[in-house]
């Protein structure tokens, strides 16, 4: 018995070690086509293709999907020559109407292997946004295992395909932006990056949210402002400029530095505030049907630059006043924003709802259906507390 | 030879048992699982109470072992409601345990096939894993007791440092208000979450695995057993519907590795966390897989009086079948459940009602 018993587990070993050598489905990195970043556009030009001219006829709307790749001959350490290739990348664009059929006709134009775990950024155009449902286009990438969700989310204006083009030679438009949004920590002017994983529950929670915004201007990618996305449509409602992102970075607490110019009354020559901590409480007040608004914000800095010849920085009373010129400053921001969401496009992009859902959990209940609407109606005061600290090296 | 109970166990050798069977599928469903019931951020209330909720069973399981402590499950049942009823529950568990090895065994191929595995057929997945099992098993309780005080130590510290590094992306809004609408929809949680904590009934056989001396410890073995995976699932809730959200988490088929794979971390010398994640869960599962197909064994052992061996390698085959019923995955997922509603009676139900016989019987003698 001990005999055979010994013989079964000889066997076993033998038998798992013939399973166990891996690299069963392996890919050589030579033979992948990485993508780092993909655009999505709604297509209203002239189709070619059959199965492009029937989605015509049937009335569906169609999409170019551009992919960034990176592949071992677009890096330099690549190409075996050691010659600089013209573009670090290389774009390639299909045209369907469902994303992942379009994807695949993809591999009737590239010789690698795409292979999107190393995906950064899906940027979708102004015109897609606004004509069909984000839940929609993005389905595809909240399902497929390849893409991850720490991806990052943006909105373009007019053409999506051109944020992914540069005209430097070394640079990857793709990572370009990933880092570019880095400077959130700098500026109020940049959103918190929206991952493909928190944009998730947003769109299922049917909240309006804002989304970075990208435009081209002369092949120069830049940041400006944000797209507010209805959480009615889950479409793109309109956009917001950069000053009023740094009132909705305010409100929402979300200013984590950056900089807010301010003007001397007397003199009218400017003072600037740099931002060392910002933090804001968003106070909702039910009684009875009535619901309002208390938005309290406190920060900390410094002053960073002053041209106001007639006053010192050692004076604790141009500090005072200084103060107050900021505090009315950020106020002004903060309304102008909210005039804005609240007025012009009717939705709740900096998380009024969230707070009422957390502090008034019941009347959240009665009222998410109808929030964006309710939101645009309910006053809203703001109480801003600025105080300075320092004012760099030099007290004049 | 093995279904002797020579093999003998120390204290903390049975909680690590316990531990290691009850963290398995749970860990990667159980959030979006409560919270589909809960729909408040309070699952994690739920949790807890579910934790309670299995330690009651637990002790309850442990007394009625503790009646008999030089038998197992398997054999005192007969004592206490006759030969041919305890038979019929001795094979109802022993289905039980079999089957459980079988899910888990099904689920381990899923995920390993969707995130790490991809192209590499099931069956190929599914033997070697088999295989080692069976390879452990043959060596006794007490050999895969070692091997559980292996596999605990790694799971635990990776899983904290997996768990924390995902503070980056955490935001505690997402788990307020605390009990915003009343306890209702909280309490509409606590059986889902109890179902995870499956695991507890392992003490039907383990105290008589237990050196005589230890035996008056194993009330505390289980509560130790549950408290630790107590804690694991409440962090793992926490943090997922905290970086995820009550809405972001009910449409994940797996919520922790999505959690897992929604940040990286860039200088560190790993980036990305979810195979870290993924490899003590397969290490978890092949827990669960190995104590449940050892248990099922051992019961067959026992209920026909013969070697263990012959058993274990007839068992094989039936669960890589059970293994490969289940269609497609919302299939799996329900006879998932269905095996969680098999355990609540045969575990919450049957222990009681055998300890209450049991007690009025050692009266009238």
């Amino acid at each position: 018995m001990k005999r055979i018993h010994c013989c079964v587990r000889l066997l076993l070993v033998a038998m798992v070690t013939l399973l166990l050598t891996g690299c069963w489905s392996s890919k050589e990195i030579e033979d992948l086509g990485l993508i780092v970043g993909t655009s999505l556009d709604l297509e209203t030009g002239d189709v070619s293709s059959e199965e492009q001219q029937d989605a015509r006829y049937a009335n569906r709307q169609l999409l170019t999907i551009t992919n960034q790749f990176v592949t071992s001959e677009t890096t330099v350490s690549g190409t075996k020559e050691g010659a600089l290739p013209e573009k670090a990348y290389k774009n390639v664009s299909e045209t369907g109407d469902a994303v992942l059929p379009t994807l695949r006709n993809m591999l009737l134009k590239v010789d690698k292997r795409s292979f999107a775990e190393h995906s950064k950024v899906i940027i979708i155009g102004e015109e897609l946004a606004s004509n069909i449902n984000l839940q929609q286009t993005l389905d595809f990438f909240l399902r497929e295992l390849e893409i991850r969700p720490s991806g990052l989310l943006f909105i373009a204006q007019d053409q999506a395909s051109q944020a992914l083009e540069t005209n430097e030679p070394t640079k990857i438009p793709a990572f370009q932006l990933v880092e570019m949004m880095e400077g959130h920590e700098r500026t109020t002017k940049i959103l918190p990056p929206m991952t493909v994983a928190k944009l998730e529950g947003k769109l299922y929670s049917d909240s309006s949210f804002l989304l970075q915004n990208v435009s081209t201007e002369n092949g120069e990618v830049k940041f400006a402002g944000a797209a507010i996305i209805e959480g009615k449509t889950k479409k793109l409602r309109g956009f917001l400029n950069e000053s009023d992102l740094e009132g909705i970075a305010w409100m929402s607490g979300d200013a984590k530095g950056g900089l807010v110019k301010g003007y001397d009354e007397k003199s009218g020559t400017p003072i600037v505030y740099e931002i060392i901590s910002a933090k804001s409480k968003i106070i909702p007040h039910v009684k009875g049907e009535q619901i309002s608004f208390t938005i309290k914000i406190q920060s900390e800095g410094r002053i960073a630059e002053h041209w106001v010849l007639s006053d010192k920085a050692f004076d604790n009373q141009f500090l005072k006043k200084a103060e107050k010129v900021f505090e009315k400053e950020i106020e002004r921001l903060v309304r102008k924003a909210l005039d804005k969401t609240q007025h012009e496009f009717q939705t709740d992009v900096s998380g009024f709802g969230n707070k009422l859902r957390i502090d008034y959990p019941k009347v959240w209940q009665k009222r998410k259906k109808e929030w964006d609407q309710t939101f645009s109606e309910v006053p809203i005061t703001c109480e801003v507390n600025v105080s300075i600290k320092d004012y760099g090296t030099s007290g004049d | 030879m093995n279904s002797t109970l020579k093999d003998k166990i120390t204290p903390s050798q049975a909680v690590v048992i316990i531990i290691n069977y009850i963290l398995a599928t749970g860990i990667l469903t159980l959030p979006r699982a409560s919270v589909e019931k809960v729909k408040t951020p309070d699952v994690w209330i739920s949790v807890f109470l579910g934790g309670v909720v299995a330690m009651i069973a637990g002790v309850i399981i442990v007394k009625l072992s503790q009646q008999y402590p030089d038998k197992t499950f398997y054999q005192y049942n007969q004592d206490i409601i006759g030969k041919w009823l305890g038979w019929f529950i001795s094979a109802c568990v022993i289905a039980y345990f079999f089957t459980i090895s079988a899910f888990e065994v099904r689920i381990m191929a899923e995920v390993t096939s969707l995130f790490l595995l991809e192209g590499t057929p099931t069956w190929a997945i599914i033997l070697p894993f088999l295989w080692v099992g069976l390879y452990l098993i043959s060596g006794g309780i007490n050999t895969i007791a070692r091997l559980f005080e292996i596999i605990f130590p790694i799971t635990f510290v990776i899983f904290l440092l997996v768990a924390f590094l995902s503070l980056g992306i955490f935001e505690i809004d997402n788990l307020r208000p605390v009990l915003g609408l009343g306890v209702v929809p909280m309490l509409k949680g606590i059986k889902t979450a109890t179902l995870a904590f499956l695991g507890p009934e392992i003490m039907l056989l383990l105290v008589a695995f237990m050196y005589p001396s230890d035996k008056s410890k194993a009330v505390k073995v289980v509560l130790a057993g549950i408290a630790i995976p107590l804690l694991f699932y409440v962090i793992t809730v926490v943090m997922v519907i905290g970086a995820l959200s009550i809405e972001g988490v009910l449409t994940r088929t797996w919520p922790t590795i999505e959690l897992m794979r929604s940040f990286e971390i860039p200088g560190l010398i790993f980036e990305r966390f979810e195979s870290f994640l993924l490899v003590i869960w397969i290490m978890q599962i092949f827990a669960t897989f190995t104590i449940t197909y050892y248990a099922a064994s051992l019961g067959l052992a026992q209920l026909f009086k013969k070697n263990m061996h012959p058993f274990l390698y007839g068992l094989l085959p039936i669960i890589y079948i059970i293994a490969m019923t289940p269609k497609n995955i919302n299939d799996l997922f329900t006879f998932g459940d269905k095996i969680g509603h098999a355990a609540l009676i045969l575990f919450g139900v049957v222990p009681i009602t055998l300890l209450l016989i049991s007690k009025l019987k050692g009266k009238k003698a």
